[in-house]
């Protein structure tokens, strides 16, 4: 019984996580209207990055994070615009095209990273939060902990702009209605560029984070493009209201697959579920997606 | 010089450079030697797998990040029937693998494919990383060490072997997409699906079937190349850097070409070698491959082929000779296939 609760509550505090790297990606569909293939490349590059504070700089990658934020932030501010022009050019199929672009820059950074630091997995040494909190007859790793804990200030943070600032507003007026959100004068390529490059910094920092939490190769992007995916067919393409619960959904059952299965069938389970859905309601779970 | 392109591309002088084309490739293993024969063998079976993804990315406007999906499920179908104790014929196997490959696209497109394009690229990637998942972990398969076939030591045999598969599939594809009803409904649908619903076009089911015939193709060549390569395991056969290398060979040659897939995997394929031999490792030609798909989709995204189109061909040799551009020339956006997309 202790297993069980120990297993579910592990689930949920990485499941922060999966919300935090999701919520970005979710709302950057909504504002460019692209799917993001690269959003697991960014949580690879941003491990990387976490590895790379503490092996070269020497510096606690807790410390580093908003480093982290900022080199991604201006990585996407630089690479947005490229997706805008391609979404919105002129050639036969648009979004197809957009998709591909995406995929070419994925395929691009874990070739890189492959080329740069090989096969070998790396973890992020975070020292300052180590250990176990005892919590009755359950252990809760204090590294889990501090992750959720970053997950929920991020998470929070974000929604507040979103929802409590004029630029939030801009932006969700944007993944409405490009059209109307245009006339009303909001400048959508400059949002779609901000909210892209806001998208990369967040997830690249939720990425240092889950390469310490788990170990990190670099060809271990198209996973964590997966759970994104999954994380917003759950709830919906575009409704950031169910990332919240997706992401959690996923953290819970990821570790139940891997402590009552097998850790090889998390993706095919994953898989699964993702099929289900689709088949039964495309909208998402909260039914407030796009279909 | 634009004369002699004319007559290359004239109907006539097509016919005749295919059938010389046909003729070179049917007698190449007598003069080419070996090396070059196995070379040509892999240029064949590329420029099939990057013609069947263009089927349903080109002609049908849906992405699938998850070809490799049908290529690994057909190897596995072809290593397991032939397995000792099974011991059925190669060529028997290879329908069988198309089949099943073809059942599975249909059971995972049926849902996906009334839905937006970004659903049907995450649902097709999510099972190829399903299907490698499960072919490591299950025990039949061998799981990571894979399984071994049957060895068969001749080089011509292959050849042959994925030669037919690959000209079948190119006459099949230009007969069913450019040739027949199917291709224009299929064409409809993928330009204005809306507008093709309302002339009675059965929409889902025309994106089925052509992706239940984009998945044929793969499943049939896995069988061939699980056989030709005599050990298969799911890092050989359900990479997805595979699936990057027909995406990036399809988008080279030209979305929506019958042509297009041959002279991009041609021209992939032989770099995918040079590095090979050069570095020893492939992990740099991924690096490559992705940033030639993001600088195609960028600067040209009608494909390299694009580059040597009549219109094209004619307008450079005007540039060059310095004169205006002729009028009657049908600009790039006049041309059919052009209309704006709903994905």
């Amino acid at each position: 019984m202790s297993l069980l609760i120990q297993t579910i509550l592990n689930g949920l505090l990485v499941g922060g996580l999966f919300v935090t790297l999701s919520i970005g990606f979710s709302l950057s569909f909504g504002v460019l209207d692209v799917v993001d293939f690269a959003v697991g490349e960014w949580v690879m590059l941003g491990a990387f990055a976490g590895v790379a504070s503490t092996t070269w700089l020497r510096i606690d990658p807790i410390a580093f994070l908003p480093v982290v934020f900022v080199f991604f932030a201006v990585v996407g501010w630089l690479v947005a615009p490229l997706i805008y022009r391609v979404r919105n050019s002129r050639n036969a199929r648009p979004a197809l095209m957009a998709l591909a672009f995406t995929f070419g820059l994925a395929t691009l950074a874990r070739g890189g990273m492959l080329t740069a630091v090989g096969f070998d997995p790396r973890t992020v040494k975070i020292g300052v939060v180590q250990g176990t909190v005892t919590l009755g007859a359950v252990e809760i790793p204090t590294l889990r902990l501090a992750g959720f804990a970053f997950a929920a200030v991020a998470t929070g943070l974000f929604m507040l702009f979103l929802y409590r600032t004029r630029t939030g507003l801009a932006v969700r007026a944007v993944a409405q209605n490009k059209e109307i959100a245009g006339l009303m004068g909001v400048d959508v390529k400059r949002t779609s560029n901000f909210v892209y490059s806001l998208y990369a910094g967040l997830t690249s920092m939720a990425g240092v984070l889950i390469g310490g939490i788990y170990s990190i190769t670099a060809q271990d992007g198209p996973t964590y493009t997966l759970m994104a995916f999954f994380v917003v067919v759950l709830a919906g393409l575009g409704s950031v209201g169910g990332v919240l619960v997706a992401g959690l959904v996923l953290g819970v059952l990821e570790s139940l697959v891997t402590v009552y299965v097998s850790a090889d069938f998390t993706l095919a389970i994953v898989f699964g579920i993702l099929f289900l859905v689709l088949v039964i309601s495309p909208r998402g779970i909260l039914r407030r997606g796009t279909a | 010089m634009s004369r002699a392109l004319a007559l290359v591309t004239s109907r006539g002088g097509r016919a005749a450079s295919l059938a010389l084309l046909l003729l070179v490739l049917v007698s190449f293993p007598g003069w080419g030697g070996d090396y070059w024969t196995r070379i040509l063998t892999g240029v064949t079976m590329w420029a099939a797998l990057a013609l069947s993804w263009n089927v349903i990315g080109g002609y049908g406007g849906y992405i699938s990040f998850g070809h490799v999906a049908f290529f690994g499920i057909g190897a596995y179908t072809t290593a397991l029937l032939m397995k000792p104790g099974t011991g059925w014929n190669f060529f028997a196997t290879l329908p069988v693998a198309g089949i099943v490959a073809a059942a599975v696209a249909v059971i995972v497109g049926w849902p996906v494919l009334k839905l937006r394009g970004a659903y049907f690229a995450i649902a097709t990637w999510a099972l190829a990383e399903a299907v490698a998942q499960i072919a490591n972990g299950v025990g039949f398969t061998g799981g990571s060490s894979g399984m071994s076939l049957p060895i068969n030591a001749s080089t011509s045999f292959f050849y042959y072997a994925m030669l037919v598969a690959c000209v079948l599939s190119f006459g099949v594809c230009y007969v069913l997409l450019e040739r027949s009803r199917f291709g224009y409904r299929l064409k409809a649908v993928r330009d204005h699906e809306v507008a093709a619903g309302s002339f009675g076009i059965n929409t889902t089911a025309v994106k089925l079937q052509a992706f239940a015939l984009s998945a044929v193709i793969p499943g049939v060549l896995g069988g061939i190349f699980a056989y030709w390569i005599t050990f298969i395991n799911p890092a050989s056969v359900l990479d997805g850097s595979l699936t990057d290398q027909m995406v990036v060979m399809a988008l080279v040659g030209g979305l929506g070409r019958i042509s297009g897939a041959a002279v991009g995997a041609a021209v992939l394929y032989l770099i995918n070698q040079q590095f090979l031999a050069s570095f020893g490792d492939t992990t740099s030609y991924i690096a490559v491959v992705g940033a030639l798909v993001a600088l195609i989709v960028l600067f040209r995204p009608d494909g390299l082929v694009s580059l040597f189109a009549r219109g094209n061909q004619t307008r450079l040799v005007w540039q060059l000779l310095g004169r205006a551009i002729p009028r009657a020339r049908p600009s790039a956006a006049q041309r059919p296939g052009k209309t704006k997309e709903h994905a």
